[in-house]
């Protein structure tokens, strides 16, 4: 059966079926850290806080449950 | 292949891999079956990660857990609240699924990349500490559905590792999906337990209107909502359906399709689970009470009540779903390792080139396996526990999830609309709430700061 032309909405380059940033030399690249604003960088330090806390708890509860 | 060395080409003509032939065969399939406007065929290619991210979770502690329920409570409340908890999950995994097929990257090196090494870490030492839990888990469900047989631990762990073994032998990711997939679809086995106990229709019916509420205290009720809620959303679904969909490698022209495959999942999911959930009701009045995995014995209690072939259907369903279980969250850890390494992470790689990926995915399930081999281990505490660490964190890999999947500068014109972030946001804060409770209850049971339930 014959492969008609690959055709993608985007109409973006392929490179044999697949798209540029689609090529594992690609995907190994890696993306820009995000730019975060004061509200974010104090809601991920919120989430840091959390996790310690919870994971403590977490811990714990295990450790007692096993015995 | 190093970061490094596959970088570099880029810079002029790109050097293709044996991953990238492999991707491309795939992908050729796709966009002959697109160009020939092949709706089903399209569909047929392009399911896959959804799906098996939901049945996935409809492992056996999860069925067994429903199964319970029902035995304990009725099908009343529950059958109604499994679809919505199966719906918000769907939010959840397009979500996942979206920015693996936009970015074409798993979630553990974008949140890596993005947000820095401390939190890809953090997701998967923690998906990997839960995974390794949960697998435990699953290795007892196949062996309680295995006794139903006669059959031991020893049969237990030999089905789970050949099984881990004999799909990771074909190099690709397209083989390894479709005979997990395969299996996958067995989890209809609780539906037929369902069928076969004869269910009261109109008690089913009556049922929708969450009525009537279990018994206990309200405290009782807060637990059994968010465990439930706890075991519809785990973070290895949310690692393992973004990865697996850029190993298939999705495009955002797959996206629409991507939302029929999760879509489809979540209602498998939420049928084959009320499916258990009206089995086990089968019990109430028959010395039910049992609980979790205590109820080592429920396909022998459902032989005896309901007869042998609902038995045999749940004892094959429990098997199935731990079967199908170990090979997905045995993948979502191996994509998790590979990608916060920075090596080789798929299934179109073969062995020698991606030595952590396939060690990771035979290396955890051969540490539960053995787990469960151990004399004396304390199994129950092991598999009761296994919810509280998966749903504790929960809401810390869901917050990560909300963010790729409305960052502009990654997603572009893909990423959350306002109205999809507004929905997202009402179920990362209901599920983290719901699930931290969970976790924080049983924290204060401990230190008999409250009572059990």
């Amino acid at each position: 059966m014959s492969d008609p032309a690959p055709r993608d909405e985007d109409d973006e380059e392929l490179i044999m079926h697949l798209q540029r940033d689609q090529l594992v030399a690609a995907t190994f690249l890696p993306v820009a850290p995000a730019q975060l604003d004061r509200r974010a960088l104090l809601g991920l330090w919120a989430l840091r806080v959390f996790a310690v806390v919870v994971s403590a708890m977490v811990i714990y509860t295990f450790i007692v449950r096993l015995h | 292949m190093s970061a490094r060395e596959a970088a570099s080409p880029l810079l002029g003509q790109p050097r293709l891999t044996d991953e990238d032939n492999a991707r491309s065969l795939d992908r050729s399939r796709v966009h002959q079956a697109r160009g020939q406007h092949r709706r089903w065929r399209l569909l047929w290619l392009l399911v896959g990660p959804g799906i098996l991210a939901m049945l996935g979770e409809n492992d056996g502690p999860s069925m067994i857990a429903y199964a319970s329920d029902g035995a304990q409570y009725g099908i009343g409340f529950f059958v109604p609240l499994i679809p919505i908890l199966f719906m918000m999950a769907f939010v959840v995994q397009e979500m996942c699924m979206r920015v693996g097929a936009v970015t074409h990257r798993g979630y553990g090196e974008l949140v890596l990349q993005r947000y820095g090494r401390l939190w890809g870490w953090f997701g998967a030492g923690d998906l990997t500490l839960t995974n390794l839990i949960t697998l435990i888990a699953e290795f007892v469900a196949i062996r309680v559905g295995l006794a139903y047989f006669h059959l031991g631990a020893g049969v237990a762990v030999a089905l789970g590792l050949a099984l881990v073994l004999f799909t990771l032998s074909g190099g690709r990711y397209w083989r390894w999906e479709r005979t997990v997939l395969g299996l996958a679809l067995f989890n209809g086995l609780f539906l037929l337990a369902a069928i076969l106990v004869k269910p009261d229709l109109g008690a089913l019916a009556s049922s929708l209107s969450f009525t009537p509420l279990p018994q206990g205290s309200l405290n009782t009720l807060l637990l059994l909502l968010a465990s439930t809620i706890g075991a519809t959303v785990t973070p290895w679904m949310i690692f393992f359906q973004q990865s697996a969909s850029a190993d298939k490698g999705m495009t955002p022209a797959d996206v629409g399709h991507g939302r029929y495959d999760t879509g489809l999942g979540a209602v498998m999911a939420a049928v084959f689970g009320i499916g258990a959930l009206v089995a086990g009701a089968a019990l109430m009045h028959h010395g039910g009470g049992i609980q979790g995995f205590a109820g080592a014995g429920f396909p022998a209690a459902l032989s005896r009540v309901s007869g042998g072939a609902v038995g045999t259907a749940f004892a094959l369903g429990l098997i199935e779903a731990g079967a199908v279980a170990i090979l997905t969250i045995s993948a979502s850890t191996a994509y998790a390792a590979g990608e916060c390494i920075g090596v080789s992470h798929s299934f179109n790689t073969s062995p020698r080139n991606a030595a952590v990926f396939y060690a990771a995915n035979v290396g955890v399930a051969v540490i539960a396996a053995v787990v469960i081999l151990i004399p004396g281990a304390p199994l129950l505490s092991i598999a009761l526990n296994a919810n509280v660490l998966a749903t504790v964190l929960l809401p810390v890999s869901l917050v990560f999830v909300l963010m790729l999947a409305s960052d502009r500068e990654l997603m572009g014109r893909w990423a959350n609309r306002r109205s999809t972030n507004a929905l997202g946001v009402l179920v990362v804060v209901f599920v983290g709430l719901c699930g931290s409770a969970y976790g924080i209850d049983s924290f204060l049971q401990s230190v008999h700061v409250i009572g059990g339930p």
